[in-house]
């Protein structure tokens, strides 16, 4: 059973296409990671997902229930947790989970429990009775991950989770949620921008870039398609050169060899058994190999093969002009 | 029906609570009810042979008190909406809408927060009035009082719900807020009666609601029947103001949220 299926999913706002006709689906249990850049398309996505808008056309159907004709429903099966933290600031904790708690309609006498078994989850137990204004960055969010939780829905949305959180607080909300995946096996559908946090996260990625799905498969595999492993290599500059060459091309491993003067890269599988082929060649030759190192390659790298452009470095593909009319629909 | 019920009562605590926490709030919109009350009450002492051809034998200060009185209302009720403004942009509305509570539950949970907010402080100003000397021939009058400022102000929160629903920005809310609160306080009998107005603005005053409030509440307190407006009346023009206030706000509340903001 699918936890979620887009079906030609397309939003427009006005002659502006931010969702151009998007089908994917993501199985019940499963990490979904929304990979793409500002403006790709992914949190107009997630707000149709969670009932917030409307699709101009096509459909989903999350927890098996329809978003256009069955909201309702959809809501009491969905945590929905935003980019930005949502919790008041004045409350204790303890107050905004209890607020959560009552909004999701979760049965009185269940309440405390719920709110005890979160908090010791999330680890802030000790916190929960200091008003939120107390708290940090990393543990506003993690209450607000909390909140969506409450409720043991079966589908939790994350919009970029760990936006502007340092790189520690970062790697902690990711344990959170690799937590709350297994306790809950519940589905998991996360935006993001960060390479980082799709492949450490996610079972399967869906790459999207100006309103289209690029790609859907698990991180390995995609980088996997790119060869697993890349070699690069400085040689001092020799005339054996180009029989090294030769020679280092006769290593099964080895896939492809780009070179840019005496540097050579490798894309090659098994490196840790190409390395010491490639000094014995050296030393047969007689080259001299100044540095060595062995790589894997990164998501960036499968970024920029499907979508031709790094995801942090588009300025191509800005056109201030649009984002401003979008950004002028959304609030009109 | 129950659970909008619940769902009303979840968005109520969480108004109260927020409105808790904020303890110079509470003090800051005592602040202009307050100078009200001491610096025009005492100012306009010397009319008291306007209000005395009205029929009322009162200080003007026992006069006016019912007015400020209602001041406290209309500006504490219509300010109220405003954090619907900052909920949409915090993600707070966000977060409820895509709980199953339903959409009209947010607007009257808000509403019925922001009349007993105003109520609570209206009743902070009568301790004020008592303070510096305005009695009450009978106190037990207090308790229909509150009632109806309760009543009235559920009415105002639909307006300032209504307003802060359909506005985008700030400064649209509290453009609106100014250009109605101000004028509908001012064509009252709050500050003096009905019968020293010219007739067409007397005509005008006929249409406010704030007119018929000012009128029952003044009676309540001091005894004093003016304007020949009967008290059922003034209770039936009050109920079909709010309901009719209510009923837009939560109609309009409702539809406007489904859009993006």
């Amino acid at each position: 059973m699918y936890s979620i299926e887009a079906k030609s999913l397309t939003k427009s706002f006005g002659d502006l296409i931010a969702v151009n006709d998007v089908s994917f689906s993501v199985e019940k249990g499963e990490i979904f990671g929304f990979l793409g850049p500002n403006g790709a398309g992914k949190s107009t996505t997630m707000m149709i997902f969670t009932t917030l808008l409307k699709p101009t056309s096509g459909n989903a159907v999350i927890a098996g229930f329809d978003v256009m004709k069955d909201a309702k429903h959809v809501r009491e099966n969905i945590g929905f947790v935003q980019q930005e933290t949502t919790v008041d600031e004045y409350l204790t904790g303890r107050e905004n989970l209890l607020l959560q708690a009552k909004l999701n309609h979760i049965p009185k006498n269940e309440i405390n429990k719920r709110i005890d078994e979160v908090l010791d989850l999330i680890e802030l137990s000790d916190k929960q009775d200091q008003a939120v204004v107390t708290y940090s960055g990393g543990m506003r969010k993690r209450l607000d991950i909390a909140g969506g939780l409450l409720h043991h829905p079966k589908v939790l949305f994350l919009d970029e989770p760990t936006v502007g959180l340092d790189i520690q607080t970062r790697r902690k909300i990711w344990e959170y949620i690799k937590k709350i995946h297994i306790e809950f096996e519940m589905t998991i559908f996360v935006t993001t921008h960060y390479m980082e946090e799709a492949d450490n996260l996610c079972d399967r990625i869906g790459i999207i870039d100006g309103g289209k799905i690029q790609v859907i498969d698990s991180p390995q595999n995609m980088k996997n398609a790119l060869g697993n492993e890349i070699i690069s290599l400085v040689v001092e500059n020799n005339n054996n050169n180009d029989s090294f060459l030769a020679e280092l091309k006769k290593i099964e491993f080895i896939k492809k060899i780009n070179q840019d003067d005496s540097k050579l890269t490798l894309f090659t599988s098994n490196g840790t058994e190409v390395i010491p082929k490639i000094f014995q060649i050296s030393s047969e030759l007689g080259i001299k190999i100044i540095t060595i190192s062995l790589t894997q390659p990164t998501l960036d790298d499968v970024f920029i093969s499907y979508t031709g452009h790094e995801i942090r470095d588009d300025k191509s593909k800005f056109n201030r002009k649009i984002e401003h009319a979008k950004m002028k629909r959304l609030r009109a | 029906m129950n659970s909008v019920m619940y769902d009303t009562y979840t968005i109520f605590w969480r108004e109260l609570k927020r409105y808790k926490k904020s303890r110079s709030g509470v003090l800051i919109r005592l602040i202009q009810p307050a100078i009200w009350i001491i610096v025009v009450g005492n100012i306009f002492s010397e009319t008291q042979p306007l209000i005395q051809s009205v029929g009322f034998e009162g200080e003007y200060i026992e006069f006016m008190a019912p007015g400020v009185i209602i001041l406290t209302a209309i500006f504490t009720s219509i300010f109220g909406g405003v954090n619907t403004l900052w909920d949409r942009r915090y993600g707070f509305m966000n977060k409820a809408l895509t709980s199953p509570i339903s959409r009209s539950a947010i607007a009257l949970g808000k509403m019925s927060a922001i009349s007993l907010i105003a109520a609570l402080q209206a009743s902070l100003i009568i301790g004020i009035a008592l303070a510096i000397g305005v009695t009450f021939p009978n106190p037990l009058m207090i308790i229909p009082i509150m009632g109806i400022v309760i009543l009235f102000s559920l009415g105002f929160s639909g307006i300032s719900v209504t307003l802060a629903a359909t506005a985008k920005s700030q400064e649209t809310f509290w453009g609106m807020i100014n250009l109605l609160g101000m004028p509908l306080f001012m064509l009252s009998p709050a500050l003096f009666p009905l019968e020293l107005l010219p007739n067409w603005l007397a005509v005008v005053a006929k249409l406010n609601p704030v007119t018929y409030t000012v009128l029952l509440v003044r009676e309540l307190m001091t005894g004093v029947s003016e304007g020949g407006v009967p008290i059922l009346i003034s209770i039936a023009v009050i109920f079909a103001f709010v309901v009719a206030m209510v009923a837009i706000a939560s109609y309009v509340f409702t539809r406007e949220v489904n859009k993006p903001f």
